[in-house]
């Protein structure tokens, strides 16, 4: 009873916007995976990297310093695709798993070497900070920002559904991320399509980077690491096999963390973490191939 | 032949260890804690090994057991006159016990196994990716409850006043100890059945092995030697904070297994080595007392590259995954 | 034979330290059906894909009209005018027999697409009834229907068949094999591997045995009665 009664609107309002954010990172991450059979534990350092850019044009006019943010995260992408990603498409998703484990903790002490300034920096764009201010809608108070990350992440998912589903360069990459040998042996080309899901998903990471700042300004090495943990679970959770379970999965994983966070006394929210995870290990126990999946998980390992 | 190898597989590494504690024995009080890490990061690598290597299953969440284990040692080995000051929310039992230093290594490693087998029970059950986040959330967990729990331990403050009991002598022993469980147990049968599902688990499960069963042996003696470690580093370190277990340690370790050989006991031992080596390396760079000057945060990035380097070039590690073998005659 | 559509030649394929194709040489010229059959593990299958550019070559060549395919990506190899009927069909069980004929297309190199949409639909009527549904709902016979379809809307030169009648009920295999001779007549020509032997020594031009990965002989459609023949083709 009282866990109904401490989930109130602003609670549910809040988790919104945190899945929205989250469901992007998922599907960035899960448009990688479907290609390339790569999990990114470094996608987080993509919205870090967007984050700093951020922060450092901030004293550019906004446009500008977005751009500048998007088009950092890309060469990133990128290069990470080139570097490192292509050379480990044989190997086991664990195996991946653990290499893009360390080119995140690779890029995130980079960061920490270039940051001179001690590891804080300070505001991102000013001009889109006024996106932190909350409008009262029906007496609960929503964050501008939380509206556009909730219509963002609805048209970018809108999108990408309608690239996937409509256009042919779509058609190839769900072919691709359901069976890639017989989609080449089609004559799908593989770098075409490879590329194009890993530009989407940096463009998605630079979405979130914009999102992210506004909400919360100082930028750290660290800066999404703890989204992306969420997210990565989330997404495992959900069922990495197909796209829409993945989002789904990323969705879920920041509204429940958004509900247990209103729901838990205030006192016992640093617990949230134990609450998530814990419940996260539930699931995996009882559907392993995700929550979303149908069928049994087939085992790589 | 045979004899001869496996033998040389406790020899070898046992060798390396003992060098190492030599050097830490007569090193200068400045270097002295660097061989005693290499020596406990020997430990802690080990301890992973005998899990994630033997059954081929990766968990993230080993550090976990060294988190317990050096907390349990820690706080019950604080001096009784300043605890109840340093730490006022305790447990009453915890507050009012101390033991001395090997009961803590004991109780740290039971305290280790113990939450493994805990955690085990339900998890063997999950393979690959599932298996890797699953742990991870066990990694979380751990760390939530450390770093929020004020009842079992200091929360989010350091841990200090602890004995530095580990010299040169209780790292040295303290790791060879690990070393031969570890190789006794890859001799063993559960350990070489455990193996057998490594290569395919189907195939062990249709012949009778209790898939389940062994890795949570495994994963439970994993533990009790994590724990262990935990046991040795914080009483190496005089004191212990959260984040000293968490991500970067999961990182560090792992790079190291990795970089030495994930599937043999001595990649796991030359990954420590050779990484730590070089961790102190840069480490000393970083604090501009060695030749190289390197401003703070490198040896991250260098450790980074490397294991990134290593799993996209050469993904068996430094010894090539296999067991150390005296080379073989071509006729053979 | 005249300039040959497609030669290989002193071919080599290696799965680890083991050969799977041992020093295969045999050609195909424009417009014939040659068939290539064996006992199970033989290497057709391994040919087929070594054709396709999916495994790499251990040591030979393979030219498709005089230009050698070497080191090229299997779209590519797609893309110069190979299609190929993988075994077991693996079409798209999810997506639409609509969308699975549009797959086939990505080889394609000139506009004609609607045409030979048109000209399969023509060619297998039950796909054009099914179009929309998923591929998965589709029977075995039909699926294979829809796997040569798919390689064929590409406009191949060539077409590789691996195992197309497996599973399928003998009358079905019939509709199989009138397709393919329809075409045949439409200038495409074919490499068909099978189980069946007598069924595609019978049909095919000349078929090649093969076992072990090498070429034992090469028989005619007159020895396709000589059980004799066959049973010691296969155990030479």
């Amino acid at each position: 009873m009282s866990l109904v009664a401490a989930v109130d609107a602003q609670t549910l309002v809040d988790a919104v916007g945190l899945g929205a954010v989250y469901a992007l990172m998922a599907v960035g991450i899960g448009l990688v995976f479907g290609v390339l059979r790569l999990v990114n534990f470094a996608y987080g350092q993509l919205v870090m990297a967007g984050a700093y850019t951020l922060a450092f044009t901030s004293a550019w006019p906004a446009a500008a310093s977005i751009g500048a943010c998007f088009a950092v995260v890309l060469a990133l992408s990128l290069a990470l695709e080139r570097s490192v990603f292509r050379p480990l498409r044989t190997q086991s998703p664990a195996v991946m798993l653990v290499t893009t484990f360390a080119i995140a903790f690779l890029l995130q002490s980079v960061a920490l070497v270039l940051d001179v300034r001690d590891g804080t920096i300070g505001e991102a764009a000013r001009s889109l900070g006024g996106l932190n201010q909350a409008v009262s809608v029906g007496g609960v108070d929503v964050r501008k920002v939380t509206i556009v990350a909730v219509v963002v992440a609805a048209t970018a998912l809108g999108l990408l559904a309608l690239l996937l589903a409509r256009t042919t360069i779509g058609l190839h990459m769900r072919a691709a991320a359901a069976d890639f040998r017989t989609a080449r042996l089609l004559g799908v080309q593989a770098d075409r399509v490879i590329g194009l899901a890993v530009l989407l998903s940096g463009l998605l990471a630079a979405t979130v980077a914009v999102i992210l700042t506004v909400q919360s300004p100082l930028v750290a090495p660290d800066f999404a690491l703890k989204e992306t943990i969420f997210v990565l679970v989330g997404v495992v959770v959900g069922g990495l096999d197909r796209l829409w379970t993945a989002t789904l999965g990323g969705f879920a994983i920041g509204f429940a963390s958004g509900v247990i966070n209103g729901a838990l006394p205030t006192d016992k929210t640093v617990f949230l973490p134990s609450a998530v995870f814990a419940l996260v290990i539930l699931v995996l126990l009882l559907r392993p191939a995700g929550l979303f999946a149908r069928g049994p998980a087939v085992e790589r390992v | 032949m045979k004899r001869v190898d496996t033998a040389l597989g406790l020899l070898v590494p046992a060798i390396l260890v003992v060098i190492v504690g030599v050097l830490a024995a007569t090193a200068s009080r400045a270097n002295e804690i660097h061989y005693l890490s290499a020596l406990v990061a020997v430990a802690m690598v080990v301890a992973i090994y005998v899990f994630v290597g033997n059954s081929g299953v990766l968990s993230f969440g080993q550090i976990s057991f060294v988190a317990v284990g050096a907390f349990a040692a820690g706080v019950l080995t604080v001096p009784s006159q300043s605890k109840s000051f340093v730490l006022p929310d305790l447990f009453p039992f915890l507050r009012d016990t101390t033991v001395g230093n090997l009961a803590s290594l004991g109780i740290a490693a039971a305290v280790g196994g113990a939450f493994a087998f805990l955690v085990g029970m339900p998890l063997m059950r999950l393979s690959g990716l599932a298996a890797g986040i699953a742990t991870f959330a066990v990694l979380e967990v751990t760390h939530n409850l450390l770093r929020e729990w004020t009842s079992i331990g200091p929360g989010a403050t350091t841990l200090s006043l602890v004995p530095e009991t580990t010299d040169a002598l209780q790292a040295t022993l303290g790791a060879l100890a690990v070393v031969l469980v570890a190789w006794l147990y890859g001799l063993s049968r559960p350990g070489r059945l455990l193996r057998a599902t490594r290569e395919d688990a189907a195939a062990a499960q249709a012949v009778g092995v209790s898939v389940h069963r062994q890795r949570l042996g495994a994963f439970t003696l994993s533990g009790v030697l994590a724990g262990f470690a935990g046991g040795l580093y914080v009483h190496m370190l005089g004191s212990i904070t959260t984040e000293q277990v968490y991500l970067e340690l999961t990182f560090l370790t792992l790079a190291m297994l990795v970089v030495g050989g994930i599937a043999s006991l001595w990649g796991a031992v030359v990954g420590a080595l050779a990484v730590s080596g070089l961790d102190s390396l840069l480490a000393k760079a970083e604090d501009g007392s060695f030749v190289l000057d390197a401003p703070s945060g490198t040896r991250l990035v260098v450790v980074g590259a490397m294991m990134a380097l290593v799993l996209v070039l050469r993904p068996a590690g430094i010894t090539g995954g296999r067991e150390l073998s005296l080379p073989r005659k071509m006729s053979e | 034979m005249s300039e040959p559509l497609l030669e290989l030649e002193g071919v080599e394929v290696r799965y680890g330290t083991v050969s799977a194709l041992h020093d295969l040489s045999f050609a195909v010229a424009p417009g014939e059906i040659v068939g290539l059959i064996g006992p199970n593990g033989a290497g057709k299958s391994t040919t087929l894909h070594a054709v396709m550019g999916a495994l790499p070559l251990h040591a030979g060549s393979i030219r498709l009209a005089g230009r050698p395919l070497a080191g090229h990506a299997p779209e590519q190899v797609a893309r110069a005018g190979i299609a190929l009927v993988p075994e077991g069909r693996r079409i798209y069980g999810g997506f639409s027999v609509d969308e699975n004929l549009r797959l086939g297309l990505a080889a394609r190199q000139d506009e004609g697409a609607d045409e030979a949409l048109a000209e399969v639909l023509s060619l297998f009527p039950v796909l054009a009834e099914y179009r929309r549904r998923p591929a998965g709902t589709l029977s075995g016979g039909q699926q294979q229907q829809l796997a040569i379809g798919r390689a064929l809307v590409a406009g191949p030169r060539l077409l590789l068949l691996d195992e197309p009648s497996l599973g399928l009920a003998p009358a079905v295999v019939d509709t199989v094999f009138a397709a393919l001779a329809t075409i045949r007549e439409r200038g495409v020509t074919v490499l068909l591997v099978e189980q069946r032997a007598r069924r595609t020594v019978a049909f095919c031009d000349r078929t090649h045995v093969l076992a072990n990965g090498l070429l034992r002989t090469t028989l005619a459609p007159a020895d396709a009665d000589d059980t004799r023949a066959l049973v010691a083709a296969y155990l030479a």
